[in-house]
């Protein structure tokens, strides 16, 4: 089966390169063994956070600047930068997220922790904030769905109190949510969420939502439990609750991810892009320095072939990276990766240092070509998390290097 | 210690990769509309470990689970989470099948008596007061048309009409065509012959071919099922080795139980046969792919359809053949609606119990089946089919049917003569 580019990886990186290459009319696969680390995400993309030496960044474009050069911006060039991120932007907005945030300085995302982290851009009905330890409110009303596990509110109440705020909690006991804890273990946000579709289930909520609120209460706060597959649930709800009323994210697997996932995916589709959910790419058949074709568990002896192949298998969790007792490697074209051979070194003493393994990744040249063997391969290229050189978890960069990483190559191969 | 230490996951069904991440809870149609079942993760994985220490964790509540494996295809550590909860229901389930159970379980033996008494079968469970019975007694839902049972089976005509002339092709398939082909709707089958015929391929039956199980295994009638699948796997043997004849199938669920199930459910061994096992869609995309066969057209074929990727065909990755196939065709206009499942799964949404799950489940794919307004529903499955056409009023046809009707046979009888 011929198509003009293949794409090893359906998360954020693979997306975004999809979506970038099909609408420009290219026949594009992508290959997806199963869902993507966006179902951990709460509604907020980031471009950078912290340096590596831990210092917190406000400006990222212009932070940018000073970050070594394995990092996949310094590979992008910094002053290209900007016009990425402006694209990036504009893509979420086309395909229908469009996001608040300003690039030229961070904001912060509220997480369900109750902490506020530097972010990029955030879905319109989310948490913002100008600065860490400031809240726009000085009388905040937290609300929490009975028996929901996935919201730690009292971290929440915590986290806004030390910002200032006077924090009230209230608990809504309402149908068909109430229902729902008949299934504690099932009692999470996408399922919420989908009995939170009906205008009467979102109308239930906003009554009871409106009944605890008092004259005081500024705000109204929640868990981000309605809205997994558009924004009408959480539309319908902000306009019938008598206050200004935002999403908090909840402990994943997180609704704003997840709709962003499938967003991305159907316009994907939309553009005639084939999407192929629950395969896995092992292999690969090479001429020289090319790649010819690749396999997949499921189509067996029918084999994908393209001119072009993105390698956005993201990292560790999502198994483009792996490792075992020996070594770490990339387990589809064993692709060089950066990382010691010593294994003591992978890891350092306390699990929330900064561990040495979630920076490596595959090598790849300033085009981002994955090198095999020291070599560049000429229509191979590397995208998203699946890259070295940068800390998703301590620098806040990783859905910023998925997107920039992933327009950059696309806006390559659509150049070539 | 390099020796000693393990490298790669050694357990059943990649139980241990679980990451415990839950995104495979998000995917679960079930869950998504009964609180009564406990989810994928729990179902699968996370109660797996409480069965291993004390069989008394097990939950009756597992029957609810479909079977869809939506799950597994969400699961980005490929733990197989479907076949967990299924092999825990074949050791732990209380109690032996019921009645009702076992009548829609055993399609081969129902089916073959009803075809004999067809008009009176179709009549009978047709009538108010039979479906009333089969209601209340049997607790087979009242709202449920049975598939109607054909006058002359699959087979008999094959054998009367049809298998003289397959040796006059130089090239061969044999055809499994499942107890829906068979019983209900041989035009199906027929629709296959004249395809595969038009690329110049004979078509065959096997020696011998039993129901795949698949209501079997649904039902908890193992060893039932098993014996079946020994039949089937020993007939598509014989005709792989002996006959050099790939099989072939028109039903995706047959395909997937045969080519899956058999091995990772009911531990059978299937190597010998499952990579000589294929959809028709499939098989026929890639003869064209790698240039072995033409295709010709009818000019006056105009039509729009909705493609539905039917749970089992999503599990097995193979929508991408059937939907290129269709694309091949000049007039139709395909629409390929989101994968999802339409809630009747085989056997259980024909249960009085699960029918309001049943339909809430696929309300979700009849409204995007409204919203596309085709003039025909095309998917793999003849499940799907039944719960389609009961549920939106509309036609649903098989891909192969669709291209029976597309083509211009003759024409292509002589491009690949
Ligand atoms: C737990 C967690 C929390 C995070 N939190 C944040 C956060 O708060 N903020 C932030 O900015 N970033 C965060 N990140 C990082 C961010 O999510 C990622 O950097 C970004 O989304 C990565 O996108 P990706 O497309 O590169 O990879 P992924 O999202 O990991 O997607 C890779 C996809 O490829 C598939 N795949 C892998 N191998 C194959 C193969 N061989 N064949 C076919 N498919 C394959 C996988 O199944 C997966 O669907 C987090 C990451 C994780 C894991
Ligand atoms: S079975 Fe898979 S999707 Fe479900 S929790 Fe475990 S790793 Fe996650
Ligand atoms: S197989 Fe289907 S019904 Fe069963 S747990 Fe998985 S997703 Fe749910």
């Amino acid at each position: 089966m011929r198509f003009h580019t293949v794409i090893v990886g359906g998360g954020l990186s693979g997306l975004v390169a999809g979506v970038t290459l099909a609408r420009t009319g290219k026949r594009v696969a992508i290959v997806s063994s199963g869902q993507s680390s966006l179902h951990f995400n709460g509604g907020s993309l980031e471009l950078l956070g912290a340096l590596p030496d831990g210092t917190a960044v406000q400006r990222p474009l212009e932070a940018a600047a000073s970050l070594p050069e394995e990092h996949p911006y310094a590979k992008i060039g910094v002053s290209r930068l900007p016009q990425l991120a402006a694209d990036a932007a504009k893509l979420l907005a086309t395909v229908g997220m469009p996001m608040q945030g300003d690039v030229s300085v961070n904001h912060y995302r509220l997480t369900p922790m109750g902490v506020a982290k530097p972010a990029w851009l955030t879905m319109g009905d989310y948490v913002t904030l100008e600065r860490p330890d400031v809240l726009p409110w000085n009388n905040v009303l937290l609300v929490n769905v009975a028996g929901f596990m996935d919201f730690p509110v009292n971290f929440v109440a915590h986290g806004l109190r030390e910002m200032g705020a006077t924090v009230r909690v209230e608990e809504l006991d309402v149908e068909p949510l109430a229902a729902r804890r008949a299934s504690a273990t099932e009692m999470r946000a996408a399922n919420l969420a989908k009995s939170l579709v009906s205008g009467s289930a979102v109308s239930r909520l906003a009554s009871a939502i409106n009944e605890v609120a008092g004259d005081n209460d500024e705000v109204v706060l929640m868990p981000a439990v309605l809205g997994l597959d558009d924004d009408h649930a959480v539309t319908m709800l902000r306009a019938q609750v008598s206050k200004p009323l935002h999403m908090v994210a909840t402990l994943p697997p997180a609704v704003p991810g997840a709709r962003l996932h499938t967003t991305l995916r159907h316009y994907f589709q939309m553009l005639g892009g084939t999407y192929l959910m629950g395969d896995t790419v092992q292999r690969g058949t090479f001429e020289g320095n090319r790649l010819t074709g690749v396999h997949t568990a499921k189509l067996a002896d029918t084999v994908l072939q393209a001119d072009n192949y993105v390698m956005a298998g993201g990292s560790f969790l999502s198994r483009g990276l792996m490792a075992n007792y020996e070594r770490v490697y990339e387990p589809v074209l064993d692709l060089d990766v950066t990382a010691p051979t010593d294994r003591a070194q992978w890891t350092r003493y306390g699990v929330f240092n900064q561990q040495p393994y979630m920076s490596f990744g595959v090598s790849v040249d300033r085009q981002f070509h994955a090198l095999k063997g020291g070599e560049p391969l000429d229509n191979v290229y590397a995208v998203g998390s699946i890259l070295g050189g940068h800390d998703p978890v301590k620098m806040g960069d990783g859905t910023g290097v998925a997107m920039l990483t992933a327009l950059a190559v696309a806006q390559q191969i659509i150049d070539n | 210690m390099a020796e000693r230490t393990q490298l790669t996951s050694i357990s059943e069904d990649n139980f241990e990769q679980c990451l415990k991440c839950s995104i495979c809870t998000v995917y679960c149609p079930v869950s998504a509309v009964t609180t009564a079942y406990p989810g994928p993760k729990q179902a699968g994985p996370d109660g797996e470990r409480y069965r291993l220490k004390d069989p008394h964790y097990y939950d009756e509540a597992l029957k609810l689970c479909l079977n869809c494996k939506r799950c597994e295809v969400a699961c980005p550590s490929g733990v197989r989470v479907g076949d967990i909860i299924q092999k825990a229901r074949m050791k732990h389930q209380g109690h032996g099948p019921k009645l009702r159970d076992m009548m829609l379980a055993s399609t081969d033996l129902v089916g073959s008596m009803a075809t004999l008494v067809a008009p009176i079968a179709n009549f009978t469970v047709g009538l108010k007061p039979v479906k009333a019975v089969m209601h209340s007694v049997l607790g087979i839902d009242k709202h449920r048309t049975f598939p109607a049972y054909a006058s002359t089976k699959f087979e008999t005509w094959f054998r009367r009409h049809a298998q003289q002339e397959q040796g006059r092709f130089m090239r061969h398939v044999s055809y499994f065509h499942g107890c829906y082909v068979n019983y209900n709707y041989p035009q199906l089958g027929k629709d296959l012959v004249a395809v595969m015929n038009a690329l110049g391929y004979g078509v065959h039956l096997l020696d011998k071919e039993k129901c795949c199980g698949v209501a079997l295994i649904a039902n908890g009638m193992y060893g039932q099922a098993r014996r079946q699948a020994q039949t089937n796997i020993e007939s598509m043997s014989t005709s792989v080795t002996r006959d050099r004849r790939p099989v072939i199938t028109t039903s995706s669920t047959c395909t997937f139980t045969m080519r899956d199930e058999y091995e990772h459910v009911l531990g059978l061994d299937t190597a010998g046969v499952r990579d000589s096992l294929s959809l028709a869609t499939r098989y026929i995309f890639n003869l064209i792919d790698e240039g072995k066969v033409r295709l010709a057209f009818r000019s006056d074929y105009k039509r729009h359809m909705a493609y539905h990727t039917a749970c089992h065909m999503q599990r097995m990755g193979w929508a991408i053949y059937s939907i290129e196939l269709l694309r091949l065709i000049p007039g139709l206009q395909l629409d390929v609606l989101e994968s999802q499942c339409c809630g009747i799964a085989g056997t259980y949404g024909f249960k009085r119990e699960n029918y309001e799950t049943s339909q809430a489940i696929g309300s979700g794919l009849f409204a995007a089946v409204e919203q596309a307004d085709p003039e025909v529903v095309v998917t793999d499955c003849e499940t799907c089919k039944w719960q389609i056409e009961m549920s939106t009023g509309k036609r649903v046809m098989n891909p192969i049917s669709v291209l029976a009707e597309a083509l211009d046979l003759e024409a292509t009888a002589a491009l690949n003569k």
